[in-house]
């Protein structure tokens, strides 16, 4: 028990007086908030990413339903804006119908806002229950305790959305708010979404922490792109919790660019024989930024596949941090697990920490894991100069081909061509580091 | 063209070139020959600017500008092409790109207009052509997974592409049969103009079968030690460097 928990929970948690199952559960998740507090260096899973540190640095405050117009500043782009997609809009962490396109939805597809889910009497039977493994459990326990708002994606048994769905995430932080967001994202047996998600915040320093709740039928598809882009004083914690049936396949691409600290945590679980998983993320950090790539994979069941990869570029003195872990139960022969870390340092003082954890009980099964930590390559930077192309383009021409293994594997084209375009426009403001 | 005054350079502080002279005119093929560690390949490296050498004495002057006052880049702009040794792959970057990215940089560093993609396309692939690199080749990523000659085949296009005034093929034949060396000899040759002036920089007398200089240098101990007509190679290639080396001794 700890008092910076207490007080926090004590000016955030979600109040009381919703369903009955609910307030169960949300009081069960404060307990267990409280009883371990917010994690710090000396819990294992926590080295890198001090929580303690990173939320002690000022007095939160809870985000309040914001109306009216939103301003993007200068610099600030939703990159998926001209892709056609269904859209739901949520700002400081309140969904805003008024800026949501969620008209025609197709039958069997059903896009609300968690509190209109709630107050329509929907029941979730294990989104706020499911606190996933002990990695990210203190995050899911404080997300449960105070997410007041978020985002219902339910899509039926054989649907396949032809075009996209968008969760985009404004925070305009006018005063140190926290806003915890509760996603709870279920697809059929055989539906298929591609679901675009984007987090840009200004202003001060605030907290965004969202998470996840993905369910996976048998032979569902998801692909699931994300631009973290949030506010320079920004944290960000965000969890993607997900179950996945057998024959289904979960496909997450991710670039992270915003924020002073932030950490992104996904867990895995194969529920059922021949799923497949991959989380793929491309990070970019100047200055004092801090990003953690965290990932836990769970093969409980046997004949299943799943990758990792984490590519980032660390310039000025920013840190990164790659965690993956593989568990594979002891009756899940053939499972197949890849996790690969690489980092470029721009500069002297970036550091990146790359930690993998194999937890493998079963005898065949082919787990490959492995790191690097480098810098440009002086050889391939004299070769471009050699060949009439400036150093800053060369640099940017090597970098991006640093990141294309991340980004130009991304199955939706439209998404592909925002997220390279995203990463390039990186480099204009590209000033404070090595490059 | 190039004019390389009494050129010293060290590495690590080690000096590995000792007082070099050469003249190179305009449209002149020059072979500079030599045993390893005799600095041959630190002599292409200082004409196109690797900044792991470090100058201790002498001048290079080209096309009548002090070279040292040109950074790697610039000097491509003005028309020096070092063909790699050992040519760098680029995973991530597609031939294509890379060769659209060098032309039209060096097009923007002289001020002349870039070229579109389609203007791009055309000149590429009928130069490409020649020199048997396919479109496969230019859609994969720069030399990653080529062979040898398909290396030395895409840096010979780079040339083609680049069209530079003075071109230094750092032992282009290493790592090529003799088919492949054929067909890259036979590409650098449609290269040659009157304009053009070459460095070939090579241990053996067997590329300079196929590309025939006008003049042959041999290096040793880090200086010219002979120079003369295309002859002198077929002389080394009896006599071998031990004697040259020691006959100017």
């Amino acid at each position: 028990m700890t008092d910076q928990a207490h007080a926090y929970l004590d000016a955030n948690a979600a109040p009381t007086g919703g369903p009955a199952w609910l307030d169960t559960r949300r009081r069960a998740a404060r307990a267990s908030f409280v009883d371990a507090g917010f994690p710090n260096r000396r819990v294992e899973a926590w080295r890198y990413t001090d929580l303690v540190r990173l939320m002690a640095k000022t007095d939160w405050v809870p985000a309040e339903q914001k109306t009216g117009a939103v301003l993007l500043p200068n610099g600030c782009v939703n990159p998926f804006a001209t892709i056609p997609s269904w859209i739901l809009v949520l700002v400081n962490g309140f969904f805003r119908a008024d800026l949501s396109v969620l008209s025609d939805l197709p039958e069997g597809v059903e896009i609300v806002s968690l509190d209109e889910a709630l107050a329509g009497g929907t029941k979730f039977e294990t989104a706020f229950d499911a606190n996933g493994p002990e990695t990210i459990a203190p995050i899911t326990a404080l997300n449960a305790a105070c997410a007041r708002d978020g985002a219902v994606l339910r899509v039926a048994d054989g649907v396949q959305l032809e075009r996209p769905v968008q969760l985009v995430h404004y925070t305009d932080a006018e005063l140190p708010i926290a806003t915890h967001t509760r996603h709870v994202i279920e697809l059929g047996a055989d539906a298929s979404m591609t679901l675009l998600e984007t987090q840009i915040g200004w202003g001060g320093a605030y907290l965004a922490d969202r998470v996840s709740n993905v369910t996976l039928g048998e032979r569902s598809s998801l692909t699931h792109l994300r631009v973290e882009d949030e506010g320079a004083e920004a944290i960000h914690l965000s969890t993607v919790l997900a179950d996945v049936s057998a024959d289904a396949k979960y496909v997450a691409t991710t670039l992270a660019l915003g924020g002073l600290g932030g950490r992104l945590q996904t867990a895995v679980r194969f529920a059922g024989e021949g799923a497949h998983a991959e989380s793929n993320t491309a990070y970019l950090m100047r200055g004092t930024q801090h990003i953690d790539t965290t990932i836990v994979v769970d093969h409980a069941v046997s004949n299943c596949t799943s990758a990792a990869l984490a590519k980032g570029v660390l310039d000025g003195e920013a840190t990164g941090v790659f965690q993956g872990k593989v568990i594979v139960a002891p009756h899940a022969q053939k499972s197949d697990a890849k996790q690969m870390s690489n980092a470029l340092l721009l500069s002297r003082d970036a550091a990146m920490n790359a930690k993998p954890e194999l937890e493998i009980y079963a005898d065949d099964v082919q787990c490959a894991h492995g790191s690097t930590i480098g810098e440009i390559d002086g050889e391939a930077l004299f070769f471009l100069r050699s060949r009439g192309i400036d150093e800053e383009t060369a640099r940017r021409l090597l970098i991006g081909a640093f990141l294309s293994d991340v980004l130009e594997f991304v199955p939706h084209e439209a998404a592909r061509v925002a997220l390279e375009e995203r990463a390039h426009a990186w480099f204009e403001t590209s000033r404070n580091g090595g490059l | 063209m190039l004019e390389i005054k009494d050129l010293h350079a060290s590495v690590d502080g080690t000096p590995i070139l000792k007082g070099i002279s050469l003249s190179i005119g305009k449209g002149e093929v020059h072979a500079i020959m030599g045993p390893n560690g005799s600095g041959k390949s630190t002599l292409s490296n200082v004409l196109a600017g690797r900044e792991d050498y470090e100058i201790t004495g002498g001048s290079i002057t080209y096309k009548g500008k002090d070279l040292f006052d040109l950074a790697i880049e610039e000097r491509a702009a003005a028309g020096i092409f070092l063909a790699f040794q050992y040519p760098i792959e680029i995973p991530g970057v597609t031939t294509m790109t890379f060769l659209k990215t060098a032309v039209n940089a060096q097009r923007k560093a002289r001020g002349e207009e870039e070229l579109d993609a389609v203007r791009f396309l055309k000149l590429v692939r009928a130069k490409a052509a020649l020199l048997n690199v396919s479109d496969d080749m230019l859609r994969r990523p720069l030399n990653v997974g080529f062979s040898g000659g398909e290396k030395k085949r895409t840096e010979t296009l780079q040339m083609s592409l680049l069209e530079p005034s003075l071109a230094i093929l750092d032992e282009t034949d290493s790592g090529l049969d003799i088919d492949a060396l054929k067909v890259v000899a036979e590409g650098v040759n449609a290269l040659r103009t009157a304009e053009r002036s070459m460095v070939v920089i090579t241990h053996y007398q067997r590329l300079l079968d196929y590309i025939v200089p006008d003049f042959v240098h041999v290096l040793a101990g880090g200086r010219i030690v002979r120079s003369g007509g295309k002859e002198l190679a077929l002389e080394l290639e009896e006599t071998g460097y031990a004697n040259v080396g020691e006959s100017a001794a």
